[in-house]
């Protein structure tokens, strides 16, 4: 298993793109892996015969342990064991989000804990679930989820007598399922009593809801993603603030730039002039735990770029350095990477300043959360025709809503206002591009 | 002018019984039809057709009675014998519709019904008011446009007019309604070709199924069949006689739809979705003008839906689940996935099979052609299709309907007892087949 990226430990291969007996050239793409960012290409440093897959997609294995074996057909495969998976951070049972279920009246006689001993009884570990061979099969024959039932047995032993409390409780027998759907729950490991529709018989296809409606795990992307967030949600309080620009101009100068085979986008403008803004205002470009504050000296942009599976951020660095040229060319490369899933890792971290851009999907306005770790980030919304005031007189003008929500622990709304209002005045200056261009 | 809660257009299978639930569930109503009562089905599809080859069949047994030790001297086929016979019988049930309408105070208005607005109709120059519509205009014969105008080339209904069969025939399509027709015409001692632009007839059935019946019509009743070739102008302009039986089209002249705010899909359809409801919230459509499946027992639950539903019963969806039975000889029938759906699912498929040779209600009856077949889920052996082919197939296809609705699995079925000696053992035995253990028949080749 490959590392990629400095911090990961433990990565999942998502597919292998060779099947076991397929002839592996130097080079070839071996299987794919998730780490926390993207999915990456693990390539093959020799050629032979992948003789042998020892970890399926899916499971998360530390890295550089072995994962399977090139060599000649028929050779033997040195005496290894499978890695075993990653231990799971908490093994919580994947099951059915059922609010709490009404507890069986049988129950065990509560274990006379400590109370007359200092001594406390041995409770049976929650983990440990123990059932009779006979309790099992008449659990398994109903379709039940046999956990929920609190055994009467030695250190809580589910036993027969148990099962039929538990099913008279709840009614087993006024439960009408067809035939093939109480098969189907009985396959896929679903409880029939959780599909109990007052009166109405169960069918295969509530059976499917049941299935569809299973918790199921998110990608690695996607935790990360959530982790991130929640994190930065919890501990920077957000403000948020939206000034509107006049982007007529600019607009117009842009196609007139285009019209003269000049590669310049809106956003390269927005770009450079939250680059511009950030030199101005350092503490936009700063980070904080909360006691300490850190002033970043160089400005890394991060630029959030949504792909189907998720959202990542690849970061321009030292970006104050660039010309505008340059940063037109290093953000259309890093899209590129970024839509076709080459980002390497260190091309997705260490951005100072990020901007969320939702110039092309037709929002009037939004707010962006801060990523972790920064002190503000920028949300670009659509440029839309409107009607404006100018001079005292109506007029149609093209407006783009940005909104700035920034880490009040650092920032205070006036220079939230200041810095907002500069960058506006920025994207407004059309002299100012004139310059940056020529 | 004089206004209804539910006005219907159309009193085909969808139509009539549309009315009479709404009638029944208080409703005043009142049913618009331009040409007969009973529409396609009564009178110029699914009645009369069986009446001709029931007939046909009797027909066909006599000439086989031999087998049982029953002489018949020189048995002849009288056609227009035969189209009195159906004539007849489809007075009768027009008769019989007429007094249900009657009995259950449904207005009959004879005319073609015309959208003036939502709620206003306009019936051959008579105004009415409509709280509620429920379009079932049905559909009629698509005749190609480089056919020649002529008496020698009909469609189905013209065909059914016919008071003498040709001594030869070119069936134009091998879909149900080509296939029930040259089988019967074979049956008369007409020499039959059907022509087929696909590479098989009946191509809604597994290729097992169409090759049983395909065999049977091709060397018992002496049917050619032609299939991946179109039929030629000039060769149908040669023959004695052509049946052009190649699709329907919806019938939606004259309703002026657009009054109302409804337009036709592409294909000259009226959508509706599972309750009936169109577009318009007080314009219900049922049966072959939806264009979903145009089967007559399918409009008539369609049928039964949007009834209660325009009546302000509880909202509820029609059935699914539709068998489909075809006439030919021999018959065959299916509900559910064909094993080539179930398969296209993705999911595992056990099937099995049983033929009526090895069932003793079917050889004491000398029916030993053909056989039934249940597709079942391997992993939850729910039934999930069912086909047969042979021997009272249209009747027998209840049973799986039944099965497959109630989601029974193939070991439920097989544990049912099903009486001796019928042609209904017939699934018990499939089913144990799905397991490999069926009793009646050699156990598998390994």
């Amino acid at each position: 298993m490959p590392k990629f990226g400095q911090m990961t430990e433990e990565s999942a291969i998502v597919e292998w793109r060779k099947k076991e007996g397929e002839k592996v050239a130097k080079g070839d793409v071996l299987f794919t892996v998730e780490t926390d960012k993207s999915v990456m290409e693990a390539e093959s440093f020799f050629e032979g015969t992948l003789i042998k897959i020892l970890v399926q997609p899916g499971v998360n294995v530390p890295v550089q342990s072995t994962v399977g074996w090139v060599g000649t057909p028929g050779e033997a495969i040195p005496a290894v064991e499978a890695p075993q998976p990653a231990p799971k951070p908490k093994a919580e049972p994947v099951g059915r989000t059922v609010p709490s279920a009404p507890q069986p009246v049988i129950t065990a006689p509560e274990p006379r804990s400590a109370s007359a001993a200092t001594v406390p009884a041995p409770v049976a570990s929650p983990a440990l679930f123990r059932i009779s061979p006979r309790a099992a099969k008449l659990a398994e024959n109903c379709v039940i989820d046999a956990t929920k039932i609190r055994g009467s047995g030695p250190q809580g032993r589910v036993v027969e007598k148990d099962v039929r409390g538990y099913l008279d409780y709840q009614g087993y027998d006024k439960l009408r399922i067809s035939p093939a759907a109480k098969q189907l729950a009985k396959k896929e490991g679903i409880d029939v009593l959780m599909l109990r529709r007052d009166g109405e018989r169960i069918s295969v296809a509530d059976v499917e809801r049941a299935i569809a409606e299973k918790p199921k795990m998110m990608s690695k992307m996607r935790q990360v993603i959530a982790q991130r967030l929640t994190q930065s949600v919890v501990t920077a309080p957000h403000f948020f603030v939206t000034v509107s620009v006049d982007m007529t101009d600019l607009v117009k100068f842009r196609a007139s730039l285009k019209e003269a085979g000049q590669p310049y986008t809106v956003t390269d403008f927005i770009s450079q002039a939250v680059i511009l803004t950030l030199k101005e205002f350092p503490e936009f470009n700063s980070s904080t735990d909360g006691k300490s504050i850190r002033w970043n000296s160089h400005v890394n942009l991060g630029m959030a770029v949504s792909l189907e599976q998720g959202l990542v951020v690849p970061v321009i660095r030292n970006a104050e350095d660039l010309t505008l040229l340059e940063l037109n060319q290093q953000t259309k490369a890093l899209a590129d990477k970024a839509r076709s899933g080459k980002l390497a890792p260190q091309e997705m971290s260490g951005s100072t300043f990020t901007i969320s851009n939702m110039g092309m999907l037709d929002v009037e306005n939004f707010t962006a959360i801060i990523n972790t770790g920064e002190a503000a980030i920028l949300a670009v919304s659509s440029t839309i025709k409107q009607p404006v005031v100018r001079e005292d007189k109506v007029v149609i003008r093209q407006l783009m809503k940005i909104t700035l929500s920034s880490d009040h622990r650092l920032i205070d709304g006036a220079q939230a206002a200041k810095f907002i209002n500069a960058l506006k005045k920025k994207l407004e200056d059309i002299e100012l591009w004139k310059l940056l261009t020529s | 002018m004089e206004t209804f809660d539910i006005v219907v257009i159309g009193a085909g299978p969808g139509g009539y019984p549309a009315a009479i639930r709404a009638a029944q569930l208080g409703a005043n109503v009142a049913i618009v039809e331009r040409e007969q009562l009973g529409g396609t089905c009564l009178n110029c599809g699914c009645i009369p057709t069986k009446a001709l080859i029931a007939a046909s069949e009797t027909f066909a047994h006599i000439k086989h009675a031999a087998a049982f030790g029953i002489h018949v001297k020189e048995a002849t086929a009288d056609y227009s014998g035969m189209v009195a016979h159906k004539n007849k019988l489809v007075t009768q049930m027009r008769g019989g519709i007429k007094q249900l309408l009657t009995g259950n105070g449904v207005k009959h208005l004879t005319g073609t019904a015309s959208f003036i607005d939502r709620t206003t109709l306009d019936v051959s120059g008579t105004r009415i008011g409509a709280k509620k519509v429920i379009i079932a205009t049905g559909s009629t014969s698509v005749m190609p446009g480089f056919l020649p105008k002529s008496p020698r080339i009909v469609e189905s209904k013209a065909f059914l007019e016919l008071d003498k069969l040709p001594s030869s025939l070119i069936v134009m399509g091998g879909g149900y309604i080509g296939c029930e027709l040259a089988c019967m015409a074979a049956q008369c001692g007409v020499k039959v070709t059907i022509v087929e632009l696909l590479e098989d007839i009946l191509l809604l059935l597994d290729a097992d199924v169409r090759r049983e019946v395909r065999t049977h019509m091709e060397k018992n009743l002496g049917i050619t069949i032609r299939t991946g070739k179109p039929l030629e102008k000039d060769e149908a302009e040669a023959a004695e006689m052509v049946l052009v039986a190649v699709g329907r089209k919806p019938v939606t002249d004259g309703l002026n739809l657009q009054n109302a705010g409804l337009t036709t899909n592409d294909k000259g359809y009226i959508e509706a979705d599972e309750y009936g409801r169109t577009k318009v919230a007080t314009i219900y459509a049922i049966g072959d003008v939806t264009g979903k499946i145009q089967l007559a027992h399918y409009a008539t639950a369609q049928a039964m839906v949007a009834a209660s539903n325009a009546c302000g019963q509880r909202a509820e969806k029609h059935d699914t689940l539709v068998p489909g039975v075809i006439f030919t000889s021999p018959e065959v029938a299916l509900v559910g996935l064909t094993e080539e759906e179930a398969k296209k699912t993705g999911r595992g498929i056990a099937t099995g099979k049983f033929r009526f040779g090895g069932l003793g209600r079917a050889m004491a009856a000398g029916e030993t052609v053909g056989f039934v077949k249940w597709i079942a889920d391997a992993a939850t052996d729910q039934l999930l299709g069912a086909a047969v082919v042979g021997p009272r197939a249209t009747d027998l296809i209840a049973e799986a309907a039944v099965a497959i609705r109630a989601e029974l699995t193939a070991r439920e079925l097989g544990k049912t007892i099903h009486a001796h000696p019928t042609f209904a053992e017939a699934w018990m035995e499939a089913a144990h087949a799905v397991h490999g253990e069926c009793v009646h028949a050699a156990p598998k080749r390994r």
